[in-house]
Parts: structure tokens; sequence; C-alpha cells
């Protein structure tokens, strides 16, 4: 039986192969639950690499702890699974290091805005020229189901059973507060209009925050799960506007569940810019 | 032949020009062809009136370490100077100033303190700085006159010298300052009834070099520049904050970029970065931040990307105190982390040797992707020596990492076990070269791997890294033996280490027989040399600045027998004199 298995399975990979939607994807296949929102963010991402026909050599993914933890191994880059709340320093210093590579920095909601919360402002002001995803989930995964920095108020968690206490924060708000150059939010139900703001992302000039909505199939069966999501999730439509900071802030307030681009400012310079200008 | 050895301390307030009296002091007796190191202190608060003390040993002879206590005390600050005398020797020199703006009650006055057996040699300061240049700021130089005088300088060098200090400011400046000096050594000759023996007339230095002045941050900043550092990121503290800042202006000329981050976490998850994108990159801190960076330690070395950290130690543990020195890092450059953790740890044992460690530093790190830890302390960070400028390190040095073969790229294993632990590396960028590197324990292509056998395999490609860096690491500095043995073997380490050399040399000038160890290599240790040194010692001492004898316990552990302890926590650096007096006690 495993021998057929194993046979089928090269076989329909070498099919999908021929039509090069695997070209970005790594051998090695993904240690995700079946029905995890991560295979949506993934697409979205290996479907972006191939349309700005970006070199696998050139794309460098860093990541943190936790189940987004687990990305790199899994797209055809170079890759570094680092430490828990620490992609985006790592990243910072690669893309300085190496200004000619595309960064991805990867960060669950407990990586980058629970332990790694401390670096997401500076990366923000100081407008460092990678592309953070942010998977936000609503919850720890990894460490099976507590509550995290965007898990809801008095929901049920394995941490808090009484019901969470602390309020959660709002990740488009602090990005836009942080003064970050790019910030959209994607749904993992839509690769396609994933791949879109993530091919904006990597085109910015600049820091760009993407917050990505996706469900823990396994640890939250009440909150952020496929049928709240594919039910309530729309389109934002600011793209017209989105360099109004006004409007932005006002649609992270009232608009949990609308994804697009809310904001970005296309003139400001990126950290290496400005050092250019700077020591010139 | 005549020779000299003077230490002489200059004690003033804030902002009476203490320090930069204490180096134009230094900076012509390096010029006069003299061995210089000085060692300032000053209070840890920017504001107010606090004490500054100049400290400036002075030697016709090599120097090893600045010297317990001074010969001359100039009092500048008649309050300060008092807390002062208990460093000043038995048969020690204070000059003081004779007629103060406001005279001084009794007990606040510096000569009301002085124990028989003090020379003094009271100067009007105040009055000849008026005299001179209209106000009292010229006090400092009006003492530096004095002292000229007393010992017989060369005044020619010494105007000489203080006119290329200020000769970028105005004129008038510099004529004040000239014309005070000039006014102290006018008057004291002609007054001062000379009873002390030191004297620099007919000494002769050989003519030399130039020399460089220069303290171990400043040594630091200039060996990363040769040695192809590229990125610098840090956060500030004392008392590393220097060498950032150095190399802010350096960095982009060099066509580095320099990163001031949020926290030191974020510093050390630059450099990792930085390395990981095949640059030399390197961050200073001290221990509370050397704390922080602990958690990226354990990543260098898991998945392998070349880092260096320098910790300049100061007082610990937490906040501690942060402007005076100690050693007291030991354990945590060697262990602080968590697991099964080969990393390398260098310690220079003097100035000279801050460069060579950097160099060393940034070359090992590079070739054997790892981890490389400094340890500095606040007095080599600070103390100024004048040494020969140090020869830039070879293309060899340079250029250290390993690239896989082409043919090695076929089937690419980034963590393949090698002779020597060393897999061939890749740098982002590189086609055919994709790997993905994690802190979790992997298989030799990098994938997640947990297996014991495999985790077994790893640590020790790991570990077999300390084997082929000790093949090529510096040899231990270890002094002459008498003859067969010595009665007395010194083992020390970083900056105790010149002491400990020093008292070894005065201990045999005395008849005790001695013999010095000391070795920059910390992780891995030379094992062996330790072990044959102490073979050929009846009894063994290891001085250091920590109050637990954390490289005393390492050492016992490799030489399996006990062994005499001497601890400081004073904030001083390791004095000679003690290290002697514990020997001869022994």
């Amino acid at each position: 039986m495993e021998t057929i298995k194993s046979d089928y399975l090269d076989e329909r990979l070498d099919q999908v192969r021929a039509k090069d939607f695997l070209k970005y994807r790594s051998g090695d296949l993904p240690t995700w639950c079946p029905g995890c929102g991560y295979f949506g963010i993934m697409d979205a991402l290996y479907k972006a690499c191939r349309e700005l026909e970006l070199k696998h050599e050139d794309i460098c993914t860093i990541s943190g702890i936790g189940c987004s933890g687990r990305t790199p191994i899994f797209i055809n880059s170079y890759g570094f699974h680092t430490l828990h709340g620490r992609s985006i320093p790592v990243a910072t210093g690669l893309k300085l290091a190496r200004e000619d590579l595309t960064v991805f920095a990867v960060a669950g909601d407990g990586d980058a805005l629970g332990i790694g919360g401390g670096h997401l402002p500076h990366v923000a002001r100081k407008n460092i020229d990678i592309t953070f995803l942010l998977f936000d989930n609503s919850i720890y995964g990894l460490t099976k189901g507590q509550s995290s920095s965007t898990t809801p108020h008095e929901m049920k968690t394995n941490s808090h059973p009484a019901g969470n206490p602390d309020t959660p924060l709002n990740p488009i708000k602090l990005a836009l507060a942080y003064g970050a150059s790019f910030v959209a939010r994607g749904y993992a139900g839509d690769p396609e209009g994933m791949k879109t703001i993530i091919k904006q992302g990597i085109q910015h000039k600049g820091f760009s925050f993407i917050q990505i909505l996706t469900p823990c199939v396994t640890f939250d069966k009440t909150n952020r799960t496929w049928k709240n999501l594919k039910e309530n999730v729309y389109n934002l439509n600011l793209h017209t506007q989105a360099d109004n900071m006004e409007t932005a802030m006002r649609a992270a307030e009232n608009e949990p569940f609308g994804v697009g681009l809310f904001f970005q400012d296309k003139d400001r310079l990126s950290y290496q810019d400005i050092l250019r200008g700077l020591n010139r | 032949m005549k020779d000299i050895n003077i230490v002489i301390e200059m004690c003033g307030s804030a902002g009476e020009g203490t320090i930069s009296a204490g180096e134009i002091l230094s900076r012509f007796m390096s010029a006069q062809g003299y061995e210089i190191m000085s060692f300032d202190s000053y209070p840890a608060e920017i504001r107010g009136f606090g004490k500054c003390v100049a400290h400036t040993r002075i030697s016709s002879d090599p120097i090893y370490s600045p010297g317990k206590l001074a010969d001359v005390l100039i009092a500048l600050n008649d309050n300060h100077s008092i807390s002062q005398l208990s460093a000043l020797k038995n048969q020690g020199i204070l000059i003081y100033d004779s007629q103060p703006a406001r005279p001084h009650e009794e007990d606040k006055s510096v000569l009301g303190w002085v124990d028989p057996g003090i020379i003094t040699y009271g100067i009007p300061l105040t009055m000849l700085a008026h005299r001179a240049a209209g106000s009292a700021r010229g006090r400092n130089m009006v003492a530096l006159g004095a002292i000229a005088a007393i010992f017989h300088m060369d005044k020619a060098g010494f105007t000489q010298s203080i006119e290329d200090r200020y000769s970028k400011k105005k004129k008038i400046v510099i004529d004040s300052n000239v014309n005070s000096f000039l006014e102290g050594f006018e008057w004291a000759t002609k007054h001062i009834e000379k009873i002390d023996s030191f004297s620099f007339e007919g000494v002769t230095m050989p003519l030399q070099d130039e020399k460089l002045i220069i303290n171990g941050n400043q040594l630091v900043a200039r060996a990363a520049l040769d040695a192809n550092l590229k990125f610098y990121a840090g956060y500030p503290i004392t008392p590393a904050t220097k060498i950032m800042e150095i190399l802010s202006k350096e960095l982009p000329r060099h066509g580095g970029i320099l990163l001031q981050t949020e926290d030191e976490i974020a510093a050390i998850g630059a450099v990792v970065g930085a390395g990981f994108g095949g640059i030399r990159a390197m961050t200073a801190t001290s221990g509370p931040g050397f704390a922080l960076m602990t958690e990226f330690t354990g990543l260098s070395v898991m998945a392998e990307v070349p880092a260096v950290i320098i910790n300049s130690q100061r007082g610990g543990p937490s906040t501690g105190i942060p402007t005076k020195t100690e050693q007291s890092d030991f354990n945590a450059a060697l262990s602080g982390g968590t697991g099964d953790c080969p990393r390398v740890v260098l310690a220079p044992t003097d100035t000279y040797s801050c460069y060579q460690a950097i160099v060393l530093a940034l070359y090992l790190a590079e070739k054997y992707q790892t981890l490389v830890v400094v340890l500095l302390d606040f007095f080599l960070s600070n103390s100024i020596r004048n040494i020969d400028t140090p020869e830039k390190p070879s293309e060899s040095l340079l250029n250290a990492n390993i690239a896989p073969q082409p043919e090695e790229l076929e089937n690419y294993q980034r963590y393949k076990i090698t002779e020597t632990g060393i897999s061939p590396r890749t740098i982002p960028g590189t086609p055919g070269g994709i790997f993905f590197s994690t802190g979790l324990e992997h298989d030799e292509y990098g994938r997640p791997n947990y297996s014991d056998k495999g985790h077994l395999k790893m640590t020790e490609k790991r570990f077999k890294k300390h084997g082929a860096v000790l093949s090529e690491a510096p040899a231990p500095q270890i002094s002459e033996f008498d003859g067969e043995t010595a009665d007395i073997g010194v083992i020390s380490w970083g900056s105790s280490a010149g002491a400990a050399r020093e008292a070894v040399m005065l201990a045999r000038k005395e008849g005790i027989s001695a013999a010095s160890f000391s070795s920059m290599m910390l992780s891995p240790f030379p094992e062996k040399e330790l072990i044959g040194f102490s073979d050929k010692c009846k009894k063994l001492l290891v001085p250091e600045l920590n109050f637990g004898g954390q490289f005393a316990n390492f050492a016992t552990h490799i030489i399996k027998r006990p062994l005499e302890r001497l601890n400081f926590i004073t904030g001083r650096p390791m004095a000679s004199e003690d290290i002697l007096e514990k020997m001869r006690e022994m």
C-alpha cells in the first residue's frame, strides 16, 4: 500500500510541477494541521514570488517560533527559523547587510505582538525594506490553545478557561500608529487577493506590514473559524485613498474583517535610502 | 643607566580640567619616549562637581599594570583630594594649592590630613593662574608647570605638547594655557626646595617612531574596521558605548552600516541576521546587555551563524556598578545560555592585544560559523596606553568563509559533518546553494530532526570545532622559569594578567622563585599547556577581580589540585603590589 500511495503522490507532484505551480515550494511537506489557513498563505506567497519572477536564491524567509515558524522550510528560498519573537531583528540585520535580497519576515500573533512586540515599533519607524507577514489566528497553536495578544476578550482558552481577561490588540492600528509605510490585511481563504497584497508589499520600498486573518482549526472552534471568516470578510476598497491616515485609522477601528490595503506612503524613504542621504 | 618609574595623580572636581591635564601629561611623556599607562576615574553622573582623578604611570621600562599607589598627588580640589590620600604612597609627594581663593577650614584642607612622611609642596595655583591668564581656569596648567620644574621634565617639549593639545582652538586659549604652565614652572623653579629624589634629568630614552596613544575601546573599533567589519548593531551601555560611537562615524566611510537598536536582543539579532547574509558583523555591550543577548548565543551556535559579541565587564550583578572594573562575567561568557553550547571566548590581556583579539574574533566567527565572545572590562576599555601601531591583518584573516565546491552543491548539505566540524557554507544569493537554518536540532541538510543518534552526531560536530580552533589559537603567555620548577605559579586572565606578570618579575627580584601563565583563549582553553605549567609549580595562585573565583574554579577542574586565590571587587584594576604581597605570604 505504502508504495502505491507514494507512487501516486509522485505522479501528482510531477503533473503539478509541470504546470510550474510548485516552483517556489520546497521538497518538504508542511507539518500543519489539515485545513490550516497557512496553506492558503503559502499558496499566495508562492504565486506572488512567481509573478514577480523572483530568483529563488535572492529570497530569504526569516521566521520566529510557532506554527508560522515552519514557513521557511516549505518555501524554496534561503530560510532561517530563528527565535521566538525575533524574526524582525534578524530580518533587519539581513536586509541591511544584503540590500539585493528580498526579505520576508514571518511571525504569528504570539510571536509578533507578544514576545516580539517590542521590535515592531522600531522596524516600522526605521522603515526597513522588508515584507512582514503576520499569521494572525488569535491563539497560541503550537503550545496547544493558550490566549494570545489578539484573542478576543472573554474567549475561553486553555490558559484562561474562565475567559480571557485581556483586551486584544488591534494589529492594524498598532502598525499605523508605529508609522509603518505600508499596512494591509489579507485573508487566508482568499489566496488571490492575498497574492496581490503580498506583491504590493514586496514592491513597496520600505516596511510592509501585512496582517493575515487565518483560522486555527484545531484550537479555536468558536472565534476565528473558517465559517465566521467566510461570513464576515469583505474587501475594503480603500485603495483610492490609501495615503490617508485618518481613513485608515477609522477603518482599522471599525472594520475588523475588511481586507485590502489600509495605508501606503510611497514617498517615504527606506532606511537604507535615508542612510545614503545622511552620509552623502 | 638611569631609569624612572613614577605614578602621578591629579585630583579635582569635574570641570577643573583634571582629565585634560592628565591627557596632556600622557601625550608629552609618550612623545619623550616613555611608556605610559593612564586611567581616569570620574563620577557616573553627568552633572555636578564629582571627583575626577587622572592617574598616570610613567616609566622608562615596560609597564604591565597601572600601579596601585601614587608617588605624586596633585590636589586641585582639597575636598576630593582628602579621600584620595589613601592612594598615595607613605613616602609620597603632595602638591597642593597654598593660596586658594578662599581659605579652607582646618578640617577641609588636604594639608590637614597628610600623614607624617609625606612630602608636601605648596604652590599658589590659583594666584599664579590669575597672574598668567586672568582667571583660575588655568590651575591645572600651573600644576603641570610646577611638576615639570620639580621633576626636571623637558620644558620646551612639554610646552609643545600643550600647544598641540589646543592647536584647533583660538590663539588666546593656547596662550593662556601655555602662560599658565610657564608661570607654574618659573615659580616652582624659584621657590620650591626639592627634597624628593624623582628626576627625569639624565634619563635617556631611545628615539623611536611616534606611538599610538589609545584606549581599548578605540583600539577595538580600529581593529574591527581593519578586519573588514561591515555591520555593527548596538544599544548604548557603559563602558562599551564608545565603540559604537566611533564606529558610527567610521563604518559608513568604510562601506558599512551601523544600526542603533531598541534593545540588546535586537542588536544581537541583527548581527546574526547580517552574519547569515555573509558579512562580518558584531555588537558590544556590558553585563546587563549580555544577559539579554544570551538567548541568541544558542541560536548562533546551533544554526552555525557567525556572530561576535564584545562584553566590556563592569561591576555586577544586575545594573551593578557601571563605572567600575570587574572580571565577573567569566562564567556568563563561557556558559551563559542553555544546552550544550560550545562557543569561542577570548579575553585580551592588555591594551595591545585588544587589537589581536578583535581580528581573531571576526576571523574565527566567520571561519567556524559560530559565536565568539570577547571579554574586555572597564579598565581595558578606558585605560590609555602608548603602543606601536599594530600591523594590519593579513589577507588570510580577512576572508575566512569556506564555501562549497561546485560538485558539493549537487546535493548540498549545509550541515555536513566534516573533520573540523566546519561545513562549507553558501551565502544567500548563491544559485543552487539554498538551505534552511534552524535553532531546532537538525540533520545534515538542516531539516528538523530529533533522533537521539542525530542529536549526538550534530552535538559532536559542533564541539569538534573547539579542537580545530585551538590548533590555530595564539599560545598562552608563559614566563620563563628560573630553573626547572618554580615555588609559585601565578595563573591569570584578562586585564589582571599584566599585574600578575609584573608581580612575578618583582617577586623574582626579591628571590622568590615564581612563574606566570595567562591565556587570551578562554574557550576552548589550552588545557595541556596549563597542566604542563602547573606540574612545574609547587603552589599556584589565581588573582582575579571577582568574589567567587570564577576562573580559579575553572582552572581547578583542569589541573585537579587546589590553588590559592586572590579576589578583589574594589572596582579598581588588579595591582601587582597586592599579588606580590600575597606571594610573599605563600
